[in-house]
């Protein structure tokens, strides 16, 4: 159960703000700790049973881990912690860790590239944002060099698992896949600019992106019509977007496979989903699967796979997916 | 970008105008809209102006690269800049305060990205980690960021960045008129100037500006077709491996132009050095040495710290003021005083306005927050860095540095509480009623080097270099 205190979360956050903190930043008060800390030894432990070792990776990271395409968009790029650091004369930029991920697969392709490795991390990413948090904390997992088929399940049921147990019940799972939007991307004929250009529009919230492409594609209308304005909630629905998809895109056949693979995951589990399919999440890494879960109306884990990051930073080509909770988040949908 | 203080004179409606070339341009069409300042388009060297007619409007000057920080941080409602140095602002913080109002008929300088002949955008990220010189860092992040170079490293210079492709970088993002005369390629637009009328955004939402806001918004109007360049991203390309480099043989010079190239020339005729194409008055960006060994380039004192730290030059000829600067920022920087050129003398220190009947630093802020014990200090200084640092020693507590790049004597009082700032014989600031209160430093001219002397004969260059001119400095002085 999680602890209780005179001090409630709403309280602690009435504290006047008389601007010696700065902005975006708060104080974690003792009732809060407690929360704080409820939620990461269940989160541990749920990991640790799965296999999951911690790890924690440093606040400072250099700029370029996260410049290459692929890594972060240039609008997510634009909400940054960066500077020179004081030996920065070279003009190599630092940043305060924007995305845990990225840091974690540079750790991975610098310490067990090649191997499978499954970790876990409790630490903060920084980011602005004009109104709330910027400085988040996060409780997350990933897996590296497994197969999709098999590693995708793991993390959703390991996610569900791990809200479980910290008693948040009533959870819904969103599913997406980020190849089925780039595959009907190519299949419309758009080049590699505007496939990158239109699926940073998506990350940016852009919601007219899929019906641009019916307009302009009408041959693929019926499939597109189903990916982006038809939620499925059963495996079935999988099978009708596979009807209606691959004699226009067939390059889409994988992430079908992939997102009925995961769709059958969930539903032998009994946890109710929303196949999403014509959405992008978040980041510009995600290469496969990508999913969130919700409570209460709050978004409370969100993640998915991303086969090429390793590479694109760096290190050897393997495949990885992994998910991230947002500590504060998890302690409000408890609250 | 610090949230918007109060101005500091109540309800008066104040206008920030360029001073520099956009000065006679400006003050026509200010003029031609019966806006007319007196005394501002003759050039006068007052800071302050009335406008004619319109009671209640007060005009200050600056630099066109201050007016939009002064616009955002509320102390001017309106003022009359650079696109360019508005982007370079609002590129890095979106949510500031400044409201782009129109566009003038006023052309401006096109930033564009230039490299050395023959040299594409592909090939240079393609080819290792990508050197960019700009003195426009956030507007080159952010096209850098959308054209997706996978991996860059960005050079803030004080000036001339075009002077550095293609031995000291890859990629100089710089005016287009630079570039060309510099023979450099241009490659891709990085941001479309003009010259706009900008608005503090809670002064207009706020305040009764009618009476400014009339004339200036029937200034002639231009294309409102300007702003940054988003370009197309390079597709495919992987994140870059270090450049494959060989060991420099032949030894660099940079030695300075601008107000620092008189003493230079001085400092190095004592030694019985002299430069083919570098003489006082006058300077080719490669003078010729004699030697083949010795290869010589001008560049601006101010940049010359970090290229020495960078490892591209064996000496460096600048002032101390400005080796101070650079290691404030990077205190782990391998660059050294090699020896002092003894000439170019003038202090370095913390002004403020003569009215303020203090002793000393410490009884000037206790007199600043006698109402208000967390008045933030504010300091200007074209010194960033150095400004920064007095800041932190004093202990000023709360306190803002304010970047300027000049018309510094007109900050103090109105716009700052300090300015860090040099005087040679005192006389400018006292026009200004001003006076120095602190002394931070003596700054000279001098020789700067790496903090490790370079192996073999760029190394033996490097003692007998240093030899001359510590001796003809030390024989002028005696």
């Amino acid at each position: 159960m999680p602890p209780t205190d005179s001090l409630t979360a709403m309280e602690a956050d009435a504290m006047p703000d008389r601007g010696l903190r700065s902005s975006g930043m708060r104080d974690l008060g003792p009732a809060e700790m407690a929360r704080f800390r409820h939620i990461e030894r269940t989160f541990l432990e749920a990991a640790a049973a799965g296999g999951y070792r911690e790890i924690r990776t440093p606040t400072i990271e250099p700029l370029h881990l996260f410049t290459a395409a692929g890594t972060l968009s240039p609008q997510a790029l634009d909400r940054v912690y960066s500077f020179l650091d004081w030996d920065g004369w070279s003009g190599e930029r630092v940043v305060l860790r924007p995305d845990a991920t990225v840091a974690v697969a540079r750790w991975y392709g610098e310490q067990s590239a090649g191997t499978e490795q499954r970790v876990a991390y409790v630490q903060p990413v920084y980011r602005f944002a004009p109104e709330g948090d910027r400085e988040v904390w996060q409780c997350g997992v990933e897996l590296f060099g497994a197969a999709a088929a098999t590693a995708d399940a793991e993390l959703l049921l390991l996610a569900h698992d791990t809200l479980s147990a910290l008693g948040i019940e009533q959870v819904t799972c969103d599913l997406a896949h980020a190849g089925l939007v780039r595959a009907a991307f190519a299949a419309a004929g758009l080049s590699a600019t505007e496939q990158l250009d239109a699926y940073d529009r998506m990350l940016d919230g852009d919601a007219g992106v899929t019906a641009d492409l019916v307009a302009t594609h009408p041959r693929g209308a019926a499939g597109l019509r189903l990916l982006s304005e038809v939620d499925g909630t059963t495996v079935g629905y999988v099978a009708n977007l596979r009807a209606a998809m691959l004699p226009v895109v067939p390059g889409a056949a994988g992430a079908l496979d992939e997102l009925a693979s995961a769709a059958g995951a969930l539903e032998a589990a009994g946890v109710p989903f929303h196949v999403r399919a014509g959405t992008a999440r978040s980041f510009e890494y995600y290469s496969g699967l990508t999913f969130s879960f919700s409570a209460a109306g709050r978004e409370c884990v969100s993640g998915g796979r991303y086969d090429g990051l390793a590479e694109t930073i760096g290190g050897l080509a393997a495949p990885g997916c992994g998910w991230a909770a947002d500590i504060l988040g998890l302690a409000g949908v408890l609250s | 970008m610090s949230p918007a203080q109060a101005p500091v004179e109540a309800r008066a409606i104040r206008v920030a105008l360029p001073r520099g070339d956009l000065r006679a341009p400006v003050a026509e069409r200010l003029r031609a809209a019966n806006f007319i300042v007196q005394g501002y388009g003759e050039g006068s060297r007052s800071y302050r102006f009335e406008v004619d007619g319109i009671p209640g409007v007060q005009v200050r000057v600056f630099s066109d690269g201050d007016i939009p920080i002064q616009v955002a941080l509320g102390h001017y409602d309106f003022g009359i800049a650079s696109r360019m140095w508005i982007d370079e602002l609002l590129v890095r913080f979106p949510h500031d305060s400044i409201v782009p109002l129109r566009r003038l008929d006023i052309e401006g300088e096109t930033l564009v990205a230039a490299a050395a002949p023959g040299a594409t955008l592909e090939g240079l990220a393609a080819g290792g980690v990508m050197r960019v010189a700009t003195e426009y860092p956030n507007i080159a992040q952010h096209y850098l960021t959308r054209l997706r170079v996978p991996d860059y490293r960005l050079y803030e210079v004080w000036a001339q960045a075009e002077a550095w492709p293609p031995e000291d970088a890859e990629l100089a993002i710089a005016p287009a008129s630079a570039a060309r005369r510099e023979g450099l390629d241009i490659l891709g637009e990085v941001h479309r100037g003009g010259v706009w009328l900008i608005a503090n955004r809670a002064a207009l939402a706020s305040r009764d500006l009618s009476a400014a806001l009339g004339p200036l918004v029937s200034l002639p109007g231009g294309s409102e077709q300007a702003g940054v360049v988003v370009p197309a991203p390079l597709v495919g390309v992987q994140r870059a491996v270090p450049r494959a480099g060989k060991p420099r043989e032949a030894f660099r010079i940079a030695v300075p132009d601008g107000h620092a190239q008189r003493h230079t020339v001085a400092s190095l005729a004592q030694a019985g050095i002299a430069f083919g194409g570098y003489e006082e008055g006058s300077a080719v960006r490669h003078p010729i040495s004699g030697d083949p060994e010795v290869v010589v380039k001008v560049m601006r004192p101010q940049d010359m710290p970090r290229a020495v730290a960078l490892g591209h030059f064996d000496l460096a000829m600048t002032g101390r003021d400005w080796l101070r600067t650079f290691t404030a920022s990077f205190p782990a920087a391998p660059v050294v005083e090699l020896c002092d050129l003894k000439r170019s003398k003038y202090r370095m220190g913390a002004v403020i306005t003569e009215d303020l009947p203090v002793e000393s630093i410490e009884e000037a802020v206790a007199l600043w927050r006698k109402d208000d014990p967390d008045r933030p200090i504010r300091v200007a200084s074209e010194y960033a860095s150095l400004a920064d640092e007095y800041a932190r020693s004093r202990h000023l507590h709360q306190y803002r540095v304010i970047p300027i790049s000049g018309a510094s004597e007109g900050f103090v009082p109105e716009d700052a509480e300090i300015l860090i700032e040099g005087t040679e014989t005192g006389s400018t600031l006292r026009a200004n009623r001003l006076r120095m209160i602190d002394v931070i430093m003596e700054s000279t001219n001098c020789v700067i080097g790496a903090a490790e002397r370079p192996p073999g004969r760029r190394g033996e260059l490097r003692d007998r270099f240093v030899e001359r001119l510590a001796a003809a400095a030390e024989a002028a002085e005696s």
